[in-house]
């Protein structure tokens, strides 16, 4: 079998010391910000971006993509005994995890959730090296036509999962695919909206702007808003689940990873669509759904399993089609390019270690991460008590040192905090700033591709829809922007957002 | 009249016309060239009018929707916040990543409603030696320790 031996090439890079060092210190610190509300793993990724300049490929990508899935298993520790979901996927766990506590089984809801995660986790792991290698030829017949209807289908999937008004988003994608254009036009050699400046002639870099929308912009805003953190009573003791906990758990476990691992391949999807669909569905399915919001161990189960599952899953498309599907993924994609390697089907055969190696630590940061949020479980729920007040300067700061040292630029701070600024503007007036980044960075990959296509097609746009794969993908777009428009979804996907 | 409008949405549609306008004086006089070999300016074109479309029927909505306030925006964390930041691009190259840094946490710390002077001064120099020690000595960061 060729996964057994491309897991074993995988096995053999993450069990370096150096990419288990990495792999520990990503999960960490992602736990770390998980349980921490009020900084996301997407600020915590930006601001890291920059550090991971000197390392090799691998361990930069198996630290960052620790980061963005030990995030998921650290949300749900605030979530349960705060009621303060410290990621937003960790959202739904509030409400049936949060009541757990209040009954006295912080415990049994804390570990449920981990190991929830960690079987969602593992098989997640399994489904990306199964699923990769068949995308991937798929990837081969990709031309420029298929690859610009692919990054219409992923801004169309950001615009359908952005909170909010859809007009807004779709703005929002436009805005960002215009700022991607800023600098020298690689056909023409043509300086385009660069004011002059000599600094813009590379384009405006993409850290300052995701560090200063997703970083200052939301310190800003948060300091701004008053902070709860009333934390309940918890004793480390009586951790475990009873049997009958996990004999109730292990379809929703199933059910949840299955809906993660779907939702999460798709464009705009990731962790906070598949948790939020695996509680409408474990509700919907239960024979006793009066149970839900009063402390249903599956409803903290299925939903953990999910956005775990749709976080990894959501690495599919980015490794095999170098199409990042949604913001975090974009940033990988800025890691990627940081090191050189421009993400696309070709990274899994001419790079197979940093491929293969990327995907086993996964299962081995999951196993570090349940180790990590079980019997230590004490320790970050001490660090909830640390002040908003002492940390968020702390954040300031380092979002600056890693803005500058990109470039070692001073240029890049004032266009970090031009963006700060333009991001609590766009946060007020209810615009999401996840659909902007997504546009920023496919920006010149999209013209590029519609020139090419264009170019090889005698500038007949009937190229997009005439290429089977490429109307396929346009079709799909179409048809989600059609049930976005339905007024019996639209409806539905308000009330979703709401709760 | 002034009752009727959803201010966040019109701001958002004047931010769209602004934002489409200011890319299209950048780069009117860019070649367009043709669909099948397109110059520099054709695409940034059609999404310069498209952004200031989408601003049009943005305000134009905006006015007509029953009436919604700006939301309440906290000046003091946007303002400190944002000087801090400031501060880092002012003063790095002059002052050394020491003294910025001590800046650039006591201008943020009086961001947050709650702050306390001692509490704040001590992070201040907690967080100096933190990033000089992580930064500079541990990653090796080309930065500036001293005033120069």
């Amino acid at each position: 079998m060729d996964l057994f031996a491309n897991l074993a090439t995988g096995f053999a890079v993450a069990f370096t010391p150096i990419n288990l060092a990495f792999c520990f210190l990503g999960v960490l610190i992602g736990t770390l910000v998980g349980v921490l509300p009020g900084i996301a793993p997407i600020t915590t990724i930006a601001i890291l971006l920059p550090f991971t300049f000197s390392l090799p490929p691998a361990s930069s990508l198996i630290m960052l993509s620790g980061i963005f899935y030990g995030a998921q298993y650290g949300g749900s520790t605030t979530a349960i005994l705060v009621n303060v979901p410290g990621e937003s996927s960790a959202v739904v766990t509030c409400l049936d995890g949060h009541q757990m506590a209040r009954q006295g089984r912080a415990g049994p809801a804390l570990a449920m959730a981990a190991i929830a995660s960690f079987v969602a986790g593992t098989i997640a792991t399994i489904i990306i090296a199964t699923a990769s290698v068949p995308m991937s030829w798929l990837a081969l017949k990709f031309a420029a036509a298929e690859y610009f209807s692919l990054m219409v289908l992923g801004l169309t999937g950001a615009v359908v999962l952005a909170h909010g008004s859809p007009a807004k988003a779709v703005a929002m994608v436009l805005m960002g695919l215009l700022l991607g254009l800023v600098g020298i036009d690689v056909n023409s050699g043509l300086p385009r909206m660069t004011l002059g400046i000599g600094e813009l002639g590379d384009g405006i870099g993409f850290v300052p702007v995701a560090i200063g929308l997703f970083g200052i912009a939301e310190l800003a805003v948060a300091l701004g808003s008053p902070q709860d953190r009333s934390l309940l009573a918890f004793k480390a003791r009586n951790l475990w689940p009873s049997r009958e906990d996990i004999r109730i758990c292990i379809a929703p476990i199933l059910r949840g990873t299955a809906i993660g691992s779907v939702l999460g391949v798709l464009p705009g999807g990731g962790a906070a669509l598949s948790s939020f669909a695996a509680y409408a569905v474990e509700k919907k399915v239960s024979r006793t759904p009066e149970r839900f919001g009063r402390g249903a161990i599956e409803g903290v189960a299925s939903p953990e399993a999910a956005n775990n599952a749709g976080a990894q899953t959501s690495f599919i498309p980015l490794l095999t089609l170098g199409i990042p599907g949604n913001a975090i993924m974009a940033l990988m994609v800025g890691a990627l390019m940081i090191q050189g390697i421009q993400p696309g089907p070709q990274v899994m055969t001419e790079q197979p270690q940093l491929f293969w190696g990327v995907i086993a630590s996964m299962w081995l940061g999951n196993l570090m991460l349940i180790v990590l949020n079980l019997p230590m479980i004490g320790l970050w729920v001490s660090l909830l008590r640390i002040p908003y007040r002492v940390m968020f300067p702390a954040i300031v700061l380092f979002c600056c040192i890693g803005t500058y040292s990109i470039n070692n630029s001073v240029f890049d701070i004032w266009i970090m905090l031009l963006f700060g600024l333009l991001g609590v503007f766009l946060i007020k007036v209810g615009a999401e700033p996840a659909p902007f980044v997504l546009g920023f960075i496919l920006g010149p990959l999209m013209e590029e591709n519609f020139r090419r296509a264009m170019n090889l097609s005698r500038g007949d746009p009937m190229v997009f829809v005439e290429r089977p794969i490429s109307a396929v993908l346009l079709l799909m777009s179409l048809a989600l922007l059609v049930i976005l428009i339905l007024p019996a979804v639209r409806a539905k996907r308000e009330q979703v957002f709401q709760e | 009249m002034g009752a009727r409008i959803n201010l966040p949405d019109l701001a958002f549609g004047v931010l769209l016309i602004v934002v489409g306008a200011i890319a299209w004086m950048l780069i009117v006089d860019l070649p367009v060239g043709t669909a099948t070999s397109m110059g520099p300016g054709y695409v940034p074109r059609g999404l310069a009018v498209m952004i200031a479309t989408f601003g049009i029927v943005q305000c134009a909505r905006a006015c007509l929707a029953a009436h919604v306030p700006f939301p309440a925006t906290a000046l003091r964390p946007v303002l400190l916040v944002g000087a801090s930041v400031a501060s880092f691009a002012l003063l790095l190259r002059v002052a050394g990543l020491a003294v910025t840094a001590a800046v650039v946490v006591v201008i943020a710390g009086y961001a947050a409603s709650d702050v306390r002077l001692r509490e704040n001064l001590l992070l201040a120099v907690g967080m100096a030696a933190f990033a000089v020690a992580l930064f500079v000595y541990g990653l090796g960061l080309p930065i500036p320790v001293w005033p120069q």
